[in-house]
Order: C-alpha cells, then structure tokens, then sequence
C-alpha cells in the first residue's frame, strides 16, 4: 500500500530544513537505512532550493508543493513550483571542480534510482526523486 | 549558520553549527575571511561537527573561501565532516580538493 503526505512551503530557505525532517520522520516508520535516507534527504533539499530560487523566485507568497509517496519498496518524492523549469535532456553537467554553483542535479542524479523532470498539466514543473529501499545497506 | 571563531597555534578554527546553505551564510563566512586574512591569519579550519547538512549552495560557500584562502597564500581545511555531508564531497569530487580531519591536533599541526 502507498501513502501520501503533502507539503506547502513558503519559497524561503530558512524552510529547507522541514521537507528534509518529514522525510527522516517517514524514515523511522519504514525498513530502510539511514544513509538511503540521507540521500534521499539531500536530494530533496537540493530539489527545494532549485524550485524555490529558481522556480518560485524566492516570492514567499508563492509556495512550492513537496509530495510524498512511500510503500515497502520506494520512496517517491515529487517537489512543484511555478517557474519555467529548464531543458534537463540538454543539461550537460560542468566539468569545472572549483565552480560555486551547479552541483544540485549532479547531486540528485548520484543519490537517487531515478530523476525526472515534467510539467504537471495545471502548468506546474517539477521534480521527481525515487529512492528504492533496501535495508540491509548500511552493513557492509 | 552560526559561526563561532576561536585560534589556535595561529590557526583560525571556524566551528559552524546548524545548516550551511547559501545566502546569508555566504556573506558572513565571507565577511571573516577577509577578516581574518586583513589580520595576517590565513589558514583556517572549517569545524564541521555540528553541521547538519549542507546544500550544493553551501559547498558553493566553501569552494569560496578555499579559493580566497589559497590566492592570499592560505589554506582551507575540514574538521569533523559526519558521514551525510562526506557523502557530498564524494559524488561531487570535492574530496579531491578538501582535506579533511577527524582529530583537532592533527588538523593544527597539518600547517605547520
């Protein structure tokens, strides 16, 4: 069976934490390992930051929308906002080691089983992080 | 963020807590380099232990001031990076650039 739980932020970063801490919440319930949950954790923070500074423009009265959809096998993590997303299948990452910038897809791409991007038909864009669960990682 | 300096053996020692993320952040980390630099001191430790997490912005933050350091003849090292946040420096490289300590000691002397 999967379960659903439905975030709305305001596009602040002092709010990044939250979507990170609901998910180590959901974690506890499910038979997983801590570091998939970090990297899952990390991932959506970085997924937050991009849609509220990019996305939403950090315009607090417009808030992103993080989804969360977990079952014994995965955790889906799908996080809107209401800016113009950006061409991800043209998205070549920087081979720059010292840039300041430009690591969050990177980011994602490396702790998550699968990353997409879409635009909801309201006119919403998206991400979409999926975490398969397996918890007999952490002991080796 | 909060930033807490204290010195040791010349060495700067930066203990940050909380979340490193960017904005704010980043202006105030700046804000004590260029300070410290402006004194003379240029080799600092990032003292990461009560660290939460950290986000590509705040490796940004970082990046930085390892950068500042090193083109003012300093250096930018790591002190008590947990598991989550080394996890970031691997995927993204930055182990390769950042070094890192688990014991103050020996963070201290790596400069000398």
């Amino acid at each position: 069976m999967t379960s659903k739980i439905i975030l709305k932020l305001p596009s602040q970063m002092e709010y990044l934490g939250v979507p990170d801490a609901v998910l180590m919440e959901i974690g506890s319930d499910l038979d997983c390992c801590k570091r998939q949950l970090e990297e899952l954790g990390t991932s959506v923070i970085e997924a937050c930051t991009n849609a509220m500074e990019h996305g939403n423009k950090l315009d607090e009265e417009t808030p992103i929308e993080v989804v969360y959809e977990m079952n014994e096998e995965e955790i889906t993590i799908t996080v809107y906002d209401h800016g113009p997303g950006f061409d991800f299948q043209g998205w070549i990452p920087s081979e720059e080691l010292m840039r300041e910038r430009g690591r969050g897809i990177l980011i994602m791409r490396e702790f998550c089983n699968d990353l997409s991007f879409g635009r909801h038909e309201d006119g919403r864009f998206f991400v979409r992080l999926v975490k398969q669960l397996d918890p007999t990682e952490d002991e080796d | 963020m909060k930033i807490k300096e204290r010195k040791r053996d010349g060495v700067a020692i930066l203990e940050m807590s909380g979340k490193l993320m960017g904005g704010p952040d980043s202006d105030a980390f700046d804000e004590i380099l260029k300070t410290l630099i402006h004194e003379g001191c240029k080799n600092v430790i990032v003292h990461m232990d009560k660290v939460k997490w950290v986000n590509s912005t705040g490796l940004g933050i970082l990046i930085s001031g390892y950068t500042t350091l090193k083109k003012n003849g300093g250096e930018l090292k790591l002190l008590k990076v947990s598991d989550r946040i080394e996890n970031i420096f691997i995927v993204s490289k930055l182990y390769t650039v950042f070094e890192s300590f688990q014991d103050e000691e020996e963070a201290v002397q790596s400069f000398s």
